[in-house]
């Protein structure tokens, strides 16, 4: 690639329309703020009304647990929960208290709500922004290579590939690499985010949970890396049919700027829009690979909490959650102004 | 083929839990040092520690730090721990308790007498123990390490230091003495005198202890540190067994399949021994409060039609015995065979439907509910196989699977149900925990493990009610053998399966499976021997 090509293609920038303007940015930010509210309100009622339509309650669970012998103990624990009020109460009061920012009190753990939340959000956010950075990593790359090398044998590999870990239940994928890398090799280990007798400083300790990052990131993150693949290739090969492309070979440009600044930056587009989308089932995704690899997330005690229909933390981490998925799909829009400035979000 | 692999496997699983039998055997020269990586069959606690007793998660991670007066050896006798004797008056209404001196909590203050008889009347009576000690009068503090306890009715010696070795745990007086014990933040930041002192709790992955060097054994603990982590799936466990990251796991934490592999290699060895004071089983009961079920020739009938051999090899891989009487049979003190057997004969139990009044009209003689719990897998390939048997002798079987709040509500709460399925750990002594299924004071609407048959009869009543208050030991077996014989025969509820629970720990590790509850105890003279 020589420099006067360069410089021309400079030249050319403003052709493409006007910058990225904050602007733009402000008014995205602003609009999709606003939607959150309703958005959380709705999440709440919606998850509070089916916690009620399950059969059982959590005082049937508390009282199991806590070997209750007599009924007075029972309707006192009743009252101690709430439990005693009518259900459309429980639940303005509810979210009066979410207002106020408070995720209520957690018997079942003798914690508050965010508290126990917290203990195990991060663990859960590494998972899943390590997945996403192997599934679109990787997933992209093959996606490229499947479209350049189109017929051929990586091309065949490459959908091979897809449609295996596509359709490999994503717990049987995460047992088998578990039995291979750590079981016969010994190279990774077996589960859980930290060696639990290791002794040292803040790089060794973030070497180690490196470590144990790696499986589940690729369990959980192959299976969507899997999706990118198919869309990067369908899209690549059809961006570049387009004139434009031509009109850059015409105009003489190498061949890896064709196709990483020409054909890709388009093809992403879709690749974009289905990242959006999975980000709420990599969440979902993660209660499966986090039961198999034993990981401290938000997964196991979601599930904890539903089997024990302990309202309180349910809905706190789905409120927490979809927050979460929120900001983050704010963060994809603004990808998309950045990828192609002729978005605008009128 | 298939089926001489799944005989070859069941041989070995057999093969496996005999010879570890033997491998357990205690070692002369205990290392000092170290630390061990625990487990269970079962998943991290929501806390530490529920004082009522609650998951045997806590049970487990509690009972490392707080410490009981005595503990129930795997031979059934008693030996002490915070209690120097425990000694019966001559009515058998007192108790006097001598308690050991220079012992200090974790916190630095001393342990006294004081706290016993708070932890008697504040935590035993109400929470802990419950109706098994409704009659304490009081806690007597009489000097600083003695404590006399007394009682309305006399209380059998055996079912006494039975109920202080289960759950009467010595709690701190100083911490739990303001405010209500159930919710004290001690709760998940324990504070005992137990051999290990609490470290961190990183929760969704592990509890770390750290050695109490203050210890009033001074012998022990010869472990510098436990950890007790928690891996989510039993495929994960045997992994991390194999791989050396676990070396201790118990109450069955992996597939029964995997066991004879694992074993195999002699790096893993497993263990039926350490389960006698929890014995779990899977129970079946009959609601009476429906018109057909009422009847205990149809309850018998029914049972005639069930092949518990099959259960036991092809559910539970061999890792289970059918239920023969209320106690089980590892019971070496109250059980008995002398009771009705209900042997598996499909023609028997179709002519004793007929003779009962239900022969089979189109097809069917009458339809049931089966709602069978799913907090065990067990359960719900046990209740698909019932329900097979059962449409053999022509029932019409509605089989519901339910979650754990559904099963709870459905059985305990609703008693709607005809025939439930559940499961219950039996201790050694049978009062209360044995008997409140079947008598008419524990027909507690809401109140889980009760007696939720509705079964009530005064000739039962009365005979639980004398054993609670007898003393003399052979008395009570007679009256428990009695007891034992009208309820098998009544079939209101029964132990359908005894299930057999099995430690798995790699061969370095020493002095484990040595108590009648493993699992609940301190775990101080627990040692390993690294290559």
């Amino acid at each position: 690639m020589s420099r006067p090509q360069l410089s021309k293609y400079k030249e050319m920038e403003h052709l493409r329309g006007p910058e990225l303007g904050s602007q733009t940015v402000k008014r995205i930010l602003l609009r999709r703020l606003l939607q959150l509210g309703p958005l959380l309100v709705a999440v709440i009622v919606l998850n509070f009304l089916l916690i009620q339509a399950a059969p059982g309650t959590f005082l049937d669970i508390m009282t199991a647990e806590q070997q209750v012998t007599d009924q007075e103990t029972v309707e006192r624990l009743r009252a101690t929960y709430g439990m005693d009020q009518p259900a459309y109460i429980q639940l303005m009061k509810y979210i009066w208290a979410v207002v106020q920012l408070d995720l209520g009190y957690s018997y079942r753990h003798n914690a508050p709500v965010f508290d126990v939340i917290m203990a195990h959000l991060p663990a859960t956010l590494l998972l899943m922004l390590a997945a996403i950075s192997v599934s679109v990593v990787i997933g992209v790359l093959a996606g490229v290579i499947a479209a350049l090398k189109v017929n051929t044998f990586w091309d065949g590999a490459v959908s091979f590939l897809a449609v295996f870990f596509y359709s490999a239940p994503s717990f049987w994928l995460g047992i088998m690499l578990t039995v291979l890398f750590s079981v016969k090799l010994g190279w990774l280990p077996v589960g859980g985010m930290q060696s639990v007798l290791l002794e040292g400083g803040g790089f060794v300790r973030a070497l180690d949970i490196l470590k144990h990052l790696v499986l589940p990131a690729l369990a959980l993150g192959l299976f969507y890396a899997a999706t990118y693949a198919r869309v990067t290739r369908a899209s690549m090969l059809e961006v570049s049919r387009l004139e434009f492309v031509r009109t850059a070979r015409a105009k003489g440009l190498g061949q890896r700027r064709i196709i990483f600044a020409h054909i890709l930056r388009n093809a992403l587009l879709p690749v974009v829009t289905l990242l959006g989308l999975q980000l709420g089932t990599v969440l979902g995704g993660s209660v499966v690979i986090e039961a198999v690899y034993s990981w401290p997330g938000i997964g196991s005690l979601l599930f904890d909490s539903v089997m024990s229909r302990n309202f309180p933390v349910v809905i706190g981490v789905m409120v927490l959650s979809a927050f979460l998925v929120a900001i983050i799909n704010i963060s994809v829009d603004l990808i998309y102004v950045k990828l192609d400035p002729r978005i605008r979000f009128n | 083929m298939k089926l001489r692999v799944v005989l070859w496997s069941l041989a070995a699983v057999f093969a496996a839990v005999v010879m570890a039998a033997g491998a357990n055997a205690q070692d002369a020269s205990p290392v000092r040092g170290g630390a061990i990586v625990a487990s269970w069959g079962g998943q991290e606690p929501s806390a530490l520690f529920v004082p009522a007793g609650g998951p045997a998660s806590s049970a487990m991670t509690a009972t490392k730090v707080l410490e009981r007066l005595v503990k129930m050896e795997s031979d059934l006798s008693f030996s002490s721990v915070l209690a120097l004797s425990v000694k019966p008056s001559g009515d058998f209404k007192q108790y006097t308790i001598e308690v050991r001196p220079g012992v200090k909590w974790h916190d630095g203050r001393d342990f006294t007498a004081e706290d016993v008889a708070f932890s008697a009347m504040d935590y035993w009576k109400p929470i802990a123990v419950g109706v098994a000690f409704r009659g304490l009068k009081s806690a007597e503090v009489v000097g600083p390490h003695t404590v006399i306890m007394t009682f309305d009715t006399p209380m059998p010696e055996f079912a006494f230091k039975s109920h202080l070795a289960d759950w009467a745990l010595v709690i701190p007086k100083h911490i739990y003495g303001k405010g209500d014990i159930a919710t004290n933040p001690a709760n998940n930041k324990l504070v005992g005198t137990g051999p290990f002192k609490l470290k961190t709790w990183v929760r969704g992955s592990h509890v770390e202890y750290e050695r109490n060097t203050e210890y009033w054994n001074k012998k022990l603990p010869y472990l510098d540190r436990l950890i007790i982590r928690y891996w989510r799936d039993p495929a994960s466990r045997s992994a991390a067994l194999e791989a050396g990251e676990l070396d201790i796991a118990t109450f069955n934490p992996v597939p029964a399949t995997d066991i004879p592999r694992l074993t195999s290699t002699g790096n893993i060895v497993a263990t039926k021994d350490g389960y006698k004071n929890s014995a779990w089983i899977l129970s079946m009961e009959f609601n009476s409060r429906r018109d057909i079920m009422a009847k205990p020739e149809v309850r018998r009938a029914l049972l005639h039609a069930i092949d518990r051999r099959f259960i036991a090899s092809t559910i539970y891989y061999n890792l289970a015995k059918p239920g023969v009487a209320p106690t089980v049979s590892s019971n070496s003190i109250f059980f008995t065979d002398a009771v009705q057997a209900f042997d598996y004969d499909k023609a028997k139990a179709a002519s004793m439907l007929d003779a009962a009044g239900y022969p089979v009209k189109s097809g069917v003689r009458f339809g049931v509910n089966l709602v069978v719990p799913a907090w065990f897998a067990d359960n719900v390939k046990v209740g698909q196989y019932l329900k097979q048997a059962l449409e053999d002798v022509n029932l019409g079987v509605n089989l519901v699977v339910a979650d754990r709040p559904t099963a709870l509500k459905r059985i305990y709460s609703d008693y709607d149900f005809d025939i439930a399925l559940s499961n219950i750990p039996q201790t050694i002594e049978p009062i209360p925990v044995v008997t409140r299924s079947y008598t008419t004071d524990s027909i507690l609407k809401g109140v889980p493990f009760r007696n939720a048959n509705g079964y009530s009869n005064p000739v039962v009543d009365k005979l639980v009610e004398s054993m609670a208050v007898e003393t003399n030991p052979e008395k009570r077996k007679a009256i428990a053998v009695e007891f034992s014989q009208i309820v098998t025969k009544d079939a209101p509820y029964l132990v359908l399966m005894e299930i057999e629970s099995v430690t798995l720990a790699r061969s370095g590790v020493k002095n484990h499976s040595n108590s009648a509850n493993f699992m609940n105890e301190s775990w101080g003279d627990l040692w390993i021997k690294r290559n």
